[in-house]
């Protein structure tokens, strides 16, 4: 079987499998869930064959195209797939991320496990085509398409406050991503517009807009409206400061398999679209709107990482940090150099990683004690060293610890901000003090999340009383199917930790494809001319 | 040869903490520290080799020699950036690991002194429930702080400065079920945080003005392809360093970075809490390695912290005051093993104010220091661990005394061991303290000891132009450097002359607060807690052998790496140290006779104060301690300047507070706003509401008046057109 048909029989997998579980097999809990198990196991041995044939460079890999409307109408809209270097590594992470969430939710979830499984494979799906798709259309519908399994997870298995959660959650993701679509379209018509060759075509090829938009960028005030658009969906998902109210309590009242894809993958869609559609494709609105997105970036670092610190429900003090460290993401993002934005690209997974292996552990503490206050715990390393063990790797992944995934993301971001403020053409004052407060916020990182570990974790032993109504007296360590679900993670911690240039290098030539252009286009001729002129000179 | 012993030093400890974290719990337990033990000897063993080998080198090769070897490349950003001449730089960081003089003597001691602590702690902790965790622990810090003295490459460098210090929160926080212990852990990490702030920010300059963070030049085919911050080509004078107000920054910021992990005002709270962590760490890392490791740094720094004199003064002065201030602390502490740690402060603000003079002789001094103190630092621990262990972990120094006859060989090591901090001849301590000393006086007095000098007919504002001819390779841009520091250094000169002041001071200081805790606890009736039980005891012979070949150690390293000031030759011969603009400054070697028997007149004057007032009967000390004028004194002393509380409610409060607006302001005003934005469609729905009336006639009106306005509508718009 060829490369792309493996990728589309990935994301295909598990839609089938949502409809025979949730269709066809009634079963028990038991084998509903072995089901599920076994099928995202195989569509993540198909994400590996796929991931594994990437070949380095930044060529589109894997596509496929199947004709969806026909040419005759004079639209080219396609479902059409494809990986690059960018969209690759969160197709993987989605993949990985998924048997974790399956393998959390194993005990936790008793309650209509059909429809659960089901829905959590759909959204599987969803992950996985919408950073496959090559077509703005399809994108766009899976974009939409995250959205009605995660509600329905929420909204049924959530906790106390659900409904309000869920319906937040939906509204506000809806709304942004409604002001996204109109102007996806806009901009697909632009292009229409903007051609005049006698057999011009109304092109939703991702591929093809973004080479018809580096030849000729669209007239800028148009730009900046549609960047002010996009926005409004891609900001909301990551979500930037002030738009991110609504994943706290999201977080909060998801269950864990639902908190460990929607920080793991789900917020990733924001950067994505940023790097996928906005930067490239909009270079005159994204120098225009950089300096406004850099203090908004700043501003959640710092302001995610002190409300982090005040927080009294673990999940609620992870989902805070969360919101710091996307914005670590988009400061990398909008340096707008390539160590700003590779290290940003690696932070997306960096953090799926490491929040998703926090939320998954937070959710094992709950199963066991079913509360998520910080007091009413303390000391637990005495009666959960394994735990505890797996909570200390994450928490320093997630504090950018070197060795770890973390630092390597974060180093990167700053080293590239601090080079935009200090070296590019607008070097002002303004940047200056961005990148030193952004530096401060690894400070603040590091406090939150030691001065939880050692409140829930340190001391002398406190268990909730909780445990003891519910009948269940001995709380046992992490079972050996709860550390194969964090292992993995474990693995990428220190692969990327130890090693970043195996990733750097195969996501170096797609995202140096995506910066130029932005950096050709804007006013900074110092730094364009002298990239070309760098060209021949360049170390390999 | 090498190349292969400077990546086997770091690999045992690494390969013994795999194996412990693997087989410990289950297979070794309390055989743990045999894997440890072999693994730092074997570890030392290399060192020693590495030693000699380099010293080989360099009597072979002369002045200066590195030798570089590559591991693997961690990550490579091509045409990262754009340099100030428009070249393209590649950001490419090599895990790359030197050895060098300063690297070989970093390892032999830490090795050392590594081995004989895991020996000590192989007694002290027997019996402990998580006896393979911490020999775990200690391997991974010893991995750490090899490679953090071999590593050539800044960002690598930060990478085990903060190994070290993740290893120092695991170890502190040891025994976690404790709340003091595992409050410790976390401020210690967070305050090194905090200088680590500082240390990121000064790497991301360097990047930014050198365009790399390599220390060695990157070479391919015999051709320098990146010149290293402190390479041959940059060194040589071939290229220049950044000088002025950008010079002082990435100095301050490094300096801010020292200051966390050598415990230096204003960050020096976290050590004295690390207490906590089990004693032999303690020694280790709390005393003789990892708080050293800001000293190694800006040793290492030296050409950078060359070009700027204003930073230079900064470091003399953050010492001069660290030094003071501590040993006023250390006074009154009745903790014996805090009385130590305010001391480490103290000795470390002494080798920063070395370091500050920005002479050779001046961080030759500190270096020496730093390695003398190790020795006798360590030991001293080790001895306060032995006491504590044979008193049922009480180290409260009100609560036992006269320990002198029953635990004779503590009490003999532990004499070595302050007569070499106090600084006694001719103790190991003595040599060190005198050439810091005598570096800060002669920075203070300018030509007055030149006939002092062996090896230097030069002072410090000696005219550079006459000695162009030996050093040929000089560029314009150091020459005009030095005369630029030189010149402006001389208005520092009056600063040199109070630190100097202060620092004789301090040395009364150390000698008074050792010798007031060495004869609370082994002089004066026999005390012992009830702790103890009643079979208090000397501790067995691991632990107090290891205890014995230190004191010989503190009471012979000095002397002997004196003679022939091997030490200093050795050191010199460090690219960092041995480059031409540093050998316009003054030579290493002066011994000052005047100076060293003064500082010997005044540490006698602080032992025979501290024997007067705690030998016998404390009538004295009750006495003065009521005088209206020293109570509060005592008070503030006693109660560390209450720094921690001023930096409780001056930092940590207000921003927690500041957190909880946020979070007020969250739910209230930004969440607030969204539902407002949320509730718009449901008041227009509940509006709309009205208008279905379900009256036939009401919608048939409403729909001929929707046309109306509709077709006007049309006519405006576009019917005109």
């Amino acid at each position: 079987m060829d490369v792309s048909s493996l990728l589309l029989l990935s994301i295909a997998l598990p839609l089938l499998g949502a409809i025979f579980i949730g269709l066809v097999a009634p079963g028990d809990r038991g084998s509903i869930r072995t089901v599920a198990f076994v099928i995202s196991l195989m569509t993540f041995g198909c994400v590996v064959a796929v991931v594994s044939q990437f070949p380095t460079g930044s060529e589109m890999f894997a596509t496929k195209s199947i004709t969806w409307l026909p040419a005759s109408t004079g639209i080219e809209c396609q479902i059409s797939v494809g990986l690059d270097g960018l969209s690759l590594w969160l197709y993987g992470l989605s993949g990985l991320l998924m048997l974790t969430a399956i393998l959390v939710s194993w005990t936790a979830i008793s309650e209509r496990p059909a429809l659960f499984y089901s829905m959590l494979l759909l959204l599987e799906s969803g992950c996985l085509g919408v950073f496959a798709a090559q077509d703005l259309m399809l994108f766009y519908v899976f974009f939409e398409f995250t959205l009605i399994p995660l509600f329905f997870l929420i909204g049924i298995w959530g906790s106390e406050d659900r409904r309000y959660a869920a319906i937040k959650f939906f509204l506000f993701t809806l709304a942004g991503s409604l002001l996204t679509f109109v102007g996806l379209i806009t901009l697909v018509v632009s292009v229409y517009n903007m051609s005049d060759s006698a057999d011009r075509i109304l092109t939703f090829s991702i591929p093809k807009l973004t080479d018809a938009l580096a030849l000729r960028p669209l007239d800028a005030k148009l730009q900046i409206w549609l960047f002010a658009a996009l926005f409004a969906g891609f900001a909301i998902k990551v979500p930037l400061f002030p738009l991110h109210t609504w994943l706290p309590l999201a977080h909060v009242q998801a269950p864990t398999a639902g908190s460990v894809i929607l920080a793991g993958v789900l917020l990733k869609i924001g950067t994505y679209g940023f790097l996928r559609f906005s930067i490239p494709m909009l270079p005159a609105a994204t120098e225009f709107w950089t300096p406004w997105l850099l203090w908004l970036s700043v501003i959640g670092i710092i302001y995610g990482a002190l409300v982090a610190l005040v927080q009294s429900d673990i999940k609620k003090l992870i989902a805070y940090s969360s919101v710091s460290h996307l914005g670590f993401c988009m400061l990398g993002l909008f340096a707008l150099n390539r160590l700003g934005v590779q290290g940003a690209t690696l932070q997306m997974i960096n953090h799926g990683i490491s929040t998703g292996g926090l939320f998954a552990l937070v959710g094992m503490l709950y199963e066991r004690y079913h509360t998520r206050q910080i007091s009413s715990y303390s000391g637990l390393a005495k009666k959960l060293p394994v735990l505890t063990f797996f909570m200390l790797i994450f928490t320093f992944s997630s504090i950018g610890l070197p060795g770890m995934n973390g630092f390597a993301g974060e180093i990167m971001i700053l080293t590239g901000m601090f080079q935009k403020a200090w070296h590019g053409a607008e070097a002002v004052g303004g940047l200056k003090i961005v990148s030193v407060l952004a530096v401060s916020g690894v400070v603040l990182g590091a406090w939150y999340m030691l001065w939880l570990v050692q409140r829930v974790f340190f001391g002398p032993l406190v268990e909730p009383h909780d445990t003891h109504d519910h009948g269940s007296h001995a709380v046992h360590d992490l079972s050996f199917r709860e550390i194969a679900a964090l292992v993995p993670l474990c693995i990428f911690v220190f692969w990327i930790g130890l090693y970043p240039k195996f990733f750097l290098d195969r996501m170096a030539p797609t995202l140096d494809k995506s910066i130029p252009s932005a950096v050709a286009n804007s006013s900074d001729l110092n730094e364009s001319v002298a990239f070309a002129a760098s060209k021949d000179r360049s170390l390999d | 040869m090498s190349d292969n012993l400077i990546i086997l030093i770091p690999f045992f400890p690494l390969l013994a903490a795999i194996l412990i974290a693997i087989l410990g719990p289950k297979l070794l337990k309390e055989n743990s520290h045999y894997v440890t033990v072999l693994a730092f000897a074997a570890s030392f063993v290399c060192s020693l080799m590495l030693f000699f080998s380099v010293q080989g080198q360099v009597v072979e090769e002369g002045t200066s020699f590195e030798s570089v070897t590559t591991l693997w490349t961690w990550a490579a950003v091509d045409n990262a950036m754009i340099d100030a001449d428009g070249h393209s730089v590649p950001f490419l960081i090599d895990v790359t690991l030197r050895s060098d003089a300063l690297t070989s003597i970093m390892l032999c001691m830490v090795t050392f002194i590594a081995t004989l602590v895991a020996i000590f702690g192989a007694g002290y902790m027997h019996g402990d429930r998580g006896y393979w965790r911490f020999f775990a622990y200690v391997s991974l810090f010893v991995f750490s702080m090899t490679m953090l003295v071999s590593v050539s490459n800044f960002l690598l460098l930060f990478v085990f400065w903060e190994a070290v210090g993740l290893c120092s929160y695991l170890l502190i926080g040891f025994w976690y079920h404790k709340p003091e212990a595992s409050a410790a852990g976390k401020k210690a990490f967070l305050v090194n945080r905090v200088g680590d702030f500082g240390f990121a920010l000064a790497i991301f300059l360097i990047w930014i003005n050198y365009g790399t963070l390599n220390f060695h030049d990157y070479v391919v085919d015999g051709q320098v392809i990146i010149p290293g911050v402190f390479g041959q080509m940059r060194l040589g004078g071939a290229l220049p360093y950044v000088q002025g107000g950008m010079a002082t920054a990435i100095c301050l910021l490094l300096m801010l970075g020292a200051c966390g992990k050598s415990a230096q005002f204003p960050l020096h709270v976290w050590l004295p809490d690390a207490m906590e962590g089990p004693t032999p760490v303690s020694a280790l890392i709390h005393a003789a390695t990892m708080v050293t490791a800001g000293v190694y740094m800006v040793t290492r720094c030296t050409p950078l912290f060359h070009a700027s004199p204003d930073a230079q003064v900064t470091v003399a002065c953050i010492g001069g005051f660290t030094a003071l201030l501590a040993g006023l602390i250390a006074l009154t502490q009745h903790d014996l093993k805090r009385v130590l740690a305010y001391s480490t402060v103290s000795q470390l603000g002494y080798m920063f104010l070395a370091l500050g003079t920005g002479s050779l002789a001046g961080i030759v001094a500190g270096m020496f220091h730093l390695f003398t103190h190790a020795f006798f630092k360590a030991l001293l621990f080790l001895g306060s661990g032995s006491v504590m262990h044979a008193m049922g972990n009480v180290i409260d120094m009100r609560r036992f005394g006269g320990l002198r006859h029953l635990m004779p060989w503590t009490f003999r090591t532990f004499l070595v061991g302050c007569l070499a901090l106090a600084g006694i001849f001719p103790f190991a301590g003595f040599w060190s303290k005198d050439a810091i000393l005598a570096s800060v006086h002669d920075r203070a007095y300018p030509g007055a000891h030149s006939h002092d000098s062996q090896d230097s007919e030069h002072d410090a504002d000696h005219d550079a132009d006459q000695d162009a001819d030996d050093h040929a390779t000089h560029s314009v841009a150091l020459l005009s450097a030095d005369h630029a520091g030189s010149n402006q250094a001389d208005s520092y000169t009056n600063i040199y002359v109070w630190l100097y002041r202060s620092a004789c001071f301090t040395a009364f200081l150390t000698a008074f607060y050792t010798f007031r805790a060495f004869f609370l606890t082994f002089y004066g009736p026999q005390v012992i807690p009830d702790e103890s039980g009643h079979h208090a005891h000397e501790s067995p012979p691991m632990m107090w052998i290891p205890l014995a070949i230190l004191a010989i150690f503190a009471f012979l390293i000095g002397f002997v790496s004196e003679l022939d000031h091997k030490f200093a030759h050795l050191l010199t011969s460090t690219p960092s140290l041995a480059f031409a603009g540093m050998h316009d400054t003054m030579q290493p070697g002066g011994f000052h006779m005047d100076i060293a028997i003064s500082s010997s007149i005044i540490a006698v004057l602080g032992i025979a104060l501290a024997a007067f007032l705690y030998l016998g009967h404390q009538r004295e000390v009750e006495a003065i301690s009521k005088l209206k004028l020293v109570a509060p004194l005592r008070a503030l002393s006693l109660n560390k300047f209450y720094l921690d509380e001023i930096y409780t409610w001056a930092v940590v409060k207000p921003l927690e507070f500041l957190g909880i607006i946020y979070f007020w302001l969250d739910r209230w005003l930004v969440d607030g706003l969204v539902n407002l934005i949320g509730k718009v469609p449901v008041a227009l729905g509940s509006g709309f509401r009205y208008l279905q009336t379900g009256l036939l006639p009401f919608y048939s009106l409403s729909m001929v008046v929707a046309m109306l306005i509709l077709l006007f509508l049309g006519q405006v718009l576009w019917g005109g057109g």
